[in-house]
């Protein structure tokens, strides 16, 4: 299945949701926006996925900025998102926010919110304010797109999306094996493809393609990673390890793993479950402020799913991972776990990332028993 | 009139005193860089020829002429050598080598070989990339770090400022010695701004508290590089809160590893004297291929 193309299809893939069912779609940035509500108001909600393409636009609006952010400034300002109906932006990172309200100047025609999440996700008030800032938002999608948004419409959103949760999850479990049969380029655009995919069409896919999954051959015995850091776009950095005699088996990104880790556990309050769910998300840089409990989180990942080594990729001047960086290194040493860590742009350099990897690799194998004698078969 | 003032001297080594026909074993290493190529020839485990060369944009070409030269004109022919082992940016244009191996391998055995056991700390100053590497047990690599964007720090960049300034490169480090005081240092990011700053230290010396002599301005510059350069280290050192501390010896390799004005403020910063050998600093990684390949 060529998940590439369907992402790069994306577009017209809501183009056409929207002309079938005369629904609105409505874009957003990050992984802490409540989609249910959205889609409980018959909305379709998509992803914003930063695309590499020639810029010379968005220097204009915000130089200096990370260069995700910089890509989706310019891919709005070339027209290529003029068929969404809204954007939100939920309280995260800052430089997605310049990006936000860049567009939003720019795309005045927009119906636009920015919703409040606290960065303290557990203090005392938080999930109280959190809940609060949501009946707001049902209210703006109900307006936008004239359908009420009833309690048996949550419900069945709920569903829907917990439901995508426990796909992937599932699929996520399938990497844990020894000789995993499906590989990690394929599962983070399958992943992507989840972000800008009606939840109702994606779960009929994934039950599908996880039945095919389930029927493969093990994949051949390969180094197991973790791939740590900000958020990336598509899986060049994933395709590389694979040509490279290593699989990412299990990642901690803001849209890899963490956009669907945790479920909503329902209850009277729909709101308030949703609330939790955001706010109870596996810890991410912006949002552990305070306990810093993201490197124990990585930690534990890595133990389960059995990694030999960590990637730690950053985008450069993401500040956020940067500030965090430190952390995760110093508890990756004191636990023994080999890790690389480099800077990339919307770009992965091919030859110095090969490079590196090359390197890491050797690395890590010296200190592989499982693979003894891996590397005289192996050529470089 | 035609002076290049960046660039380095290439250097060519074959021992007249070891005959290579009594040899047990002859092995090889070539290492292609993005800057310069390196070959190295051992005879017996002890090193019996050698060159560095430009490498130029033919990666194929100028693995060839490193090799060709590093065995001289005593007969010896390709097929004297039991392994020739090959590694750098452009390893995979190296056609005849046996085997190919990862940059960071084969500063970790190069190492060994120029500094001995002692040595836990490699930091390799290339022309385009800096790497810190900490070793241990006799070969294996603990962990090792490369300089991200930008390029401050790299040996392209010094190259292009002594063509900027019309000061030889490797007058340029010593002079800097010369400077009582380390001033501030330029840009330790983008070297396109350390050095026009570089130049406008010369050109516009009024805008500045005082004067800086031609010794403190080459400070400034090379300041910039151990700064970067140890930054990398840095991350690479103890994540104990405080001063940079590293493991061990240090080995300094690669063409940077000449130049005393980077070499003497990277030992100032870190409180350690680099260790000493007698082999080119250059011709580390390609030791290394040779080693690793036999």
């Amino acid at each position: 299945m060529d998940f590439t193309k369907r992402i790069n299809d994306r577009h017209e893939y809501a183009k056409a949701w929207k002309a079938r069912t005369g629904g609105k779609v409505l874009g957003y940035f990050e992984e802490t926006f409540p989609e249910e509500i959205a889609y409980a108001a018959g909305i379709l909600p998509v992803r914003i996925l930063a695309e590499a393409k020639p810029d010379c636009l968005s220097d204009k609006w915000i130089y200096g900025a990370c260069f995700p952010a910089k890509a989706m400034i310019n891919q709005f300002l070339q027209g290529e998102y003029d068929y969404l109906d809204g954007l939100v932006n939920v309280e995260g990172c800052q430089w997605i926010f310049n990006a936000y309200e860049v567009i939003t100047n720019n795309k005045p025609e927009l119906f636009k919110h920015y919703l409040f999440s606290p960065d303290y996700t557990d203090s005392k008030t938080s999930k109280d304010v959190f809940r609060s800032e949501l009946a707001i938002f049902r209210g703006l999608m109900e307006q936008l797109s004239g359908n009420k948004v009833t309690d048996e419409k949550l419900d069945e959103a709920i569903e829907i999306y917990n439901k995508n949760r426990f796909l992937l999850r599932r699929l996520c479990e399938l990497r844990r094996a020894d000789r995993p049969k499906i590989h990690g380029s394929e599962f983070m655009d399958l992943v992507l493809l989840d972000q800008v995919t009606d939840k109702a069409e994606m779960n009929e896919f994934l039950e599908r393609f996880i039945e095919e999954v389930e029927d493969r051959e093990p994949g051949p015995d390969r180094i197991r990673l973790m791939l740590i850091g900000s958020e990336t776009w598509n899986s060049e950095l994933e395709r590389m390890c694979e040509k490279l005699g290593a699989d990412v088996v299990i990642d901690e990104l803001d849209n890899g793993t963490s956009y669907f880790w945790n479920t909503i556990y329902p209850q009277r309050d729909r709101l308030m479950a949703i609330a939790l769910r955001y706010l109870n998300r596996p810890h991410n840089p912006v949002k552990d402020n305070n306990w810093r409990r993201r490197p124990e989180q990585i930690f534990e990942l890595s133990e389960d799913y059995h990694v030999d080594g960590a990637i730690i990729a950053k985008q450069i001047y993401c500040h956020l991972h940067g500030t965090d960086n430190y952390m995760v290194w110093k508890l990756l040493r004191e636990r023994n776990i080999p890790y690389h860590y480099f800077e990339r742009d919307m770009f992965v350099p091919e030859e110095e990332t090969e490079l590196r990897l090359e390197a890491f690799l050797n690395m890590v194998r010296g200190g592989i028993t499982r693979l003894a004698g891996w590397h005289k078969k192996a050529k470089i | 009139m035609n002076h290049e003032y960046g660039r380095w001297p290439e250097s060519v080594w074959t021992s007249q005193e070891l005959d290579w026909k009594q040899a047990e074993r002859i092995i090889a290493g070539v290492d292609v860089g993005t800057t310069s190529t390196q070959a190295v020839i051992l005879r017996d485990g002890k090193l019996f020829g050698y060159a560095s060369i430009r490498t130029g944009a033919d990666f194929a070409g100028a693995g060839e002429k490193a090799l060709k030269l590093a065995m001289g004109e005593i007969g010896m022919r390709r097929e004297d050598i039991a392994a020739i082992g090959g590694t750098g940016f452009g390893k995979r244009n190296i056609g005849f080598a046996d085997r190919l191996f990862d940059e960071v391998s084969c500063c970790m055995k190069g190492a060994r070989y120029m500094f001995g056991p002692e040595v836990r700390t490699v930091v390799d100053m290339g022309g385009q990339t800096v790497k810190a590497i900490r070793l241990f047990d006799w070969d294996r690599v603990r962990d090792f770090m490369f300089n991200d964007k930008c390029a401050t720090g790299e040996g392209r960049s010094l190259e292009a400022l002594c063509e900027l300034l019309h000061v030889d490169i490797t007058e340029i480090g010593p002079k800097s010695l010369e400077a009582e005081k380390d001033p501030e240092p330029v840009s330790t990011t983008c070297w396109t701004f350390a050095n026009t700053e570089t130049l406008g230290l010369f050109g516009r010396p009024e805008f500045k508290s005082e004067k800086l002599s031609e010794a403190e301005i080459y400070a400034s510059h090379l300041f910039a590089y151990s700064w970067r350069i140890l930054g990398v280290i840095g991350r690479l050192s103890s994540l104990e809160v405080g001063e940079i501390r590293i493991d061990g010896g240090l080995g300094l390799t690669g063409g940077l590893a000449k130049n005393p004005g980077i070499t003497k403020r990277i030992e100032r910063d870190l409180g350690v004297e680099a260790m000493k050998s007698d082999i080119d600093p250059m011709l580390c990684g390609a030791i290394g291929a040779a080693l690793l390949a036999c």
